[in-house]
């Protein structure tokens, strides 16, 4: 190894994180030890004169290791390499300190700040010592998609994919497509129709030659990584064998099981139905009681199974508006029918809707508001006198009255939850499973669509509840993602990733079994573990797993991070025995 | 005890309101905030419209609080939504009105324009006749007058000598008098029955009913509770319309053989100081809100419904009569004094048969018993909480 030449550079971030640390001590102390060549500070390390500063250093001093100390490394990291890189250095010899998340902005003490401060610095440069260049691989992408889902989040995605060009592979576990939309009678809020929708579009990606439908088939297995995907679709003739460079994850929701929740009576009493039971009675244009009767009450209870935490504590976002989609139907096809609303929240955020929820409530709706947190709606059989089939009982929370409702039939909004396939599906294609059931994306704001496995997309149902005009949007967000990859043909892939030493190497198969990604395979020939370097994201679980060493993480190995460890006690100690005097 | 919910109750009421925007409140409260007269178990208005909105009739039978609610209208300006709470009070109190008449008349008149109209030209028209027929003007009745030369107003029917004609009009007095009171005090009976003894939830404590019955005549007399809303203005008004109409009924019915005398007595005398004294004050009251129910800018008088004209409108035919027969009378003006008195009555009669039980005036009765009637119940209200305290804790 060559002998490190170290540059140090302390960041202001203005005042963020001057007025807390004292920086110029910290560049000072800095600069007085072993193998600094340059330690500086400045107020905006992130800027263009910051950079240049670097790249003028390392061009000057024939600097070999960089530590920046500054913010997360989440927002700068990549700036910073990017700049040693354009000064000739491999951008893997570079570390930053966080002293300002990590520091100035949790503290208030500016001695005992500056000493922590200055610890992380130390254990940068401890660390930087044995950093090691690493060189940055590109892979191919495989133009064709890989879509499961036939729903409508998969078919837009389908579309746009395939009238791009390029081959889509559509799977499909029924015997049809079209999903829950199909289910459905009209839209809210403008009352479109879904079946025109959902038919035009079943048209389109059935006369689409670059799309290909695979019905009634699961997915099993998925091997391979972003750009070179592969899976084995068992078909009722043949197997067939796909490539593909991306998929799209759509496989949509599925209602709660009404039964669970006991108190509503459903299957106890005949006539209380579910939203997508309702949905046919309206499809056929015949809302009758099952004995065969028009209704002259009909209750619609919101949030069944949402927004509770004895069953799903989230809201499913399209049930409030597809009360009122049903209150409106329900005045137009039988005028002197009474109807009520047990609601506990009305959510209208929609485009439309808020305008959607006063026309309705103009429209003789009587709107109840039930507590989800002590009290959903009973229902019972109603007495002879009643002069209708069920009573719900209540507490009012608006007027504080204990109510009952007459009804003929009892409508559930009931809730949506993941599509029971989804852990399958997860663990085929290398997603995780958010704590609600749904597929985890990866970052919840900024990118909504990707998952933590790079070519993996999520849109729809499958990723939170969702009305249609969100699932279409993500579905061709997903879309564009992933004909920006195949535009651009390569993917560059992260280097920081586990690596086998195969001398050493035991077989013991410990590391496959505790890799998250699935990123590590048996070499059958030669007894030895194998990384693939494009699924592994560098996580180290199974280098601190690896009872012989043999496997090791790129950039984190236990060098470096030992020597981080030492640097940072170094001034720690002296920290800790500070703060006991103090105490004491 | 839970309380049936009814979709269809909404439409039931629009007949007594005119304003039908209730079903925009979703319930911020802001009413029931700038109310200055909500207190702690009385949140109207907020609680009102909830229950109307859910159209929980048993519910509304037992509750007092529109008639504690004296439309200022600051709820309706201040509504975000404007949902017209104010008006809803109103509407409610005629809707109440309806509830408490055993007789169903009283909502045949406020829900049909035949029935109010009908009934007030029917009775008109039974005086007029009446009159005519039995009790007809005199030959020779223009030498009627006395030496100051005004009308000798008992003196001008054919047959009869002016005690007779006198004792004539003060028994039909009473006898109106007394049909008047026996509905209003069975109807206020009706009220008690489901405001007090049908609300399981309270039992009012004997002694309570004793206590606080002098809140009865004190707002009777004084209008409190009105005087607390913020604009005075319409509380003078209403004051000196009452103390002036009472004044007035008191002279026609109980002195009516000392007001109605042959003799125009000078000006400083008391029939005459007092009968000044009403017949402005109800003209007062008269100019203040028709011109304010015509501008319609104060929110209170925004919303005319056909029963709040009609009581304008019987109330001055009435006061203008009743003023022509003076002045005709002080003319010497033998045979307009005559009709103008017919027309007097023909007025009178069916304003105070029909509005009193029936309609707009009954409030004469059912405000002062709706104030005593929710003290009985904060006092009831009271009493339970208090025992709750002392009940040991498990």
């Amino acid at each position: 190894m060559k002998e490190p030449k170290i540059g140090v550079y302390i960041c202001w971030c203005g005042t963020n994180i001057s007025h807390m640390v004292d920086v110029k001590a910290i560049t000072e102390e800095i600069g007085d030890m072993p193998n600094i060549k340059v330690s500086r500070n400045y107020k905006y390390m992130c800027s263009d004169p910051g950079q240049d500063l670097i790249i003028s250093d390392i061009k000057k001093h024939k600097l070999n290791r960089i530590v920046v100390a500054a913010c997360s490394p989440r927002i700068h990291e990549l700036t910073f390499r990017k700049a040693i890189e354009n000064a000739g250095l491999n951008p893997y010899l570079f570390e930053m300190a966080n002293i300002r998340e990590q520091v100035s902005w949790v503290h208030t003490d500016i001695e005992a700040a500056t000493e922590k401060a200055k610890s992380l610095v130390i254990a940068a440069i401890s660390k930087v010592t044995h950093h090691e260049e690493l060189e940055r691989r590109t892979v191919d992408i495989n133009p064709a998609t890989l879509i499961i889902g036939g729903g409508i989040t998969g078919m837009t995605a389908a579309l746009d994919i395939a009238e791009s060009g390029f081959k889509v592979y559509l799977i499909e576990r029924d015997n049809k497509l079209g999903g829950v939309v199909s289910k459905v009678d009209l839209t809210f809020p403008y009352m479109s129709s879904a079946q025109q929708l959902i038919k035009s579009l079943i048209n389109k990606v059935s006369n689409n030659k670059n799309i290909e439908v695979f019905f009634n088939t699961k997915i099993k297995e998925i091997n391979g990584y972003v750009g070179n995907f592969e899976t084995k679709l068992k078909l009722q003739k043949k197997a067939r064998e796909l490539k593909f460079g991306n998929m799209i994850l759509a496989t949509g929701l599925k209602p709660t099981d009404p039964e669970s929740i006991h108190e509503i009576g459903y299957g106890r009493l005949p006539d209380v139905v579910t939203a997508l039971e309702f949905e046919q009675m309206l499809i056929k244009g015949n809302i009758k009681t099952k004995a065969g009767k028009e209704p002259n009450n009909i209750l619609i209870v919101h949030c069944v199974g949402s927004r509770n935490e004895k069953y799903n504590p989230y809201c499913s976002r399209t049930c409030c508006m597809t009360a009122l989609k049903y209150s409106n139907q329900i005045r137009s096809a039988l005028p002197k029918t009474s109807i009520y609303h047990a609601y506990s929240d009305m959510r209208a955020f929609g485009k439309g809707c808020e305008e959607f929820y006063s026309q309705t409530g103009r429209k003789n709706a009587v709107f109840l508001m039930y507590d989800q947190k002590n009290d959903i709606p009973t229902l019972r059989r109603a007495g002879k006198n009643d002069r209708c089939n069920i009573i719900a009982h209540m507490y009012e929370k608006l007027s504080g009255e204990d109510i009952e409702i007459p009804a003929d039939i009892v409508i559930l909004m009931i809730s949506m939850e993941a599509h029971e396939n989804v852990k399958q599906v997860a663990h085929a294609a290398g997603v995780s499973i958010c704590s609600n059931g749904f597929f985890m994306e990866k970052h919840p704001k900024l990118d909504p669509i990707a998952t933590t496995t790079d070519g993996v997309y999520i849109a729809g149902t499958c990723q939170s509840p969702k009305d249609i005009p969100d699932s279409v949007s993500q579905a061709r967000a997903a879309a564009a993602r992933i004909l920006t990859s195949i535009s651009v043909g390569k993917v560059e892939i992260e280097l920081t990733t586990a690596v086998v030493n195969e001398d050493i190497c035991g077989a013991c198969h410990t590391c496959i079994n505790v890799c998250p990604y699935s990123a590590i395979s048996f070499d059958e020939e030669k007894k030895v573990s194998v990384v693939n370097e494009v699924i592994c994201k560098g996580c180290g679980t199974c280098s601190s797993a690896c009872p012989t060493g043999a496997i090791s993480a790129r950039h984190f190995t236990d060098k470096q991070i030992l020597s981080q460890i030492e640097g940072l006690l170094a001034v720690s100690n002296k920290l800790s025995e500070k703060l006991e005097m103090e105490e004491v | 005890m839970s309380y049936r919910v009814n979709s269809e109750f909404k439409s039931d009421l629009k007949k007594f309101g005119i304003a039908e925007q209730w079903n925009e409140c979703f319930h911020c409260g802001n009413c029931t905030a700038v109310c200055p007269l909500t207190e702690n178990g009385f949140l109207f208005p907020r609680q009102g419209i909830r229950v109307m909105q859910m159209g929980l009739k048993e519910k509304l039978a037992t509750y007092v609080d529109p008639w504690l609610c004296y439309y200022c209208g600051e709820c309706s300006e201040t509504c975000p939504r404007e949902a017209n709470p104010a008006e809803l009070m109103m509407t409610l109190r005629r809707y109440l009105t309806s509830v408490y008449d055993w007789t169903g008349l009283s909502k045949k008149i406020y829900t049909s324009k035949w029935w109010e109209f009908g009934s007030i030209i029917i009775i008109a028209l039974l005086i007029i006749v009446g009159f005519l027929i039995y009790l007809p003007l005199k030959s020779g009745a223009d030498a009627m007058v006395n030496q100051s030369g005004s009308v000798m107003i008992n003196s001008l029917v054919e047959g009869i000598s002016a005690g007779q004609f006198v004792r004539i009009i003060e028994i039909g007095d009473w006898t109106m008098a007394i049909i008047v009171a026996a509905l209003l005090i069975s109807n206020i009976l009706n009220m008690f029955y489901k405001v007090i003894l049908s609300d399981n939830a309270v039992k009012v404590p004997f002694g309570t009913y004793f206590t606080e019955f002098w809140r009865l005549i004190y707002n009777f007399a004084t209008q409190a509770k009105f005087s607390k809303c913020d604009d005075r203005n319409y509380w003078v008004g209403h004051l000196l319309l009452m103390t002036g109409y009472s004044i007035m009924f008191a002279l026609v019915v109980i002195a009516l053989p000392l007001f109605q005398i042959e003799e125009i007595v000078p000006w400083y005398n008391w029939q005459r100081l007092l009968g000044y004294y009403a017949t402005f004050g109800i003209l007062f009251f008269l100019i203040q809100v028709t011109i304010g129910r015509i501008k319609k800018q104060d929110t209170k008088l925004k919303f005319s419904h056909p029963s709040d004209w009609l009581f304008i409108i019987m109330l001055a035919l009435t006061t203008i009569t009743g003023i022509l027969v003076h002045i005709f009378r002080l003319n010497g003006m033998v045979e307009a004094t005559y009709y103008l008195y017919i027309a007097h009555l023909a007025v009178l009669v069916p304003m105070i048969v029909i509005e009193v039980p029936f309609s707009k005036w009954s409030h004469l009765a059912y405000r002062p018993f709706a104030v005593y009637f929710s003290r009985l119940k904060k006092a009831a209200v009271k009493k339970i909480e208090y025992q709750r305290e002392l009940a040991p804790a498990i």
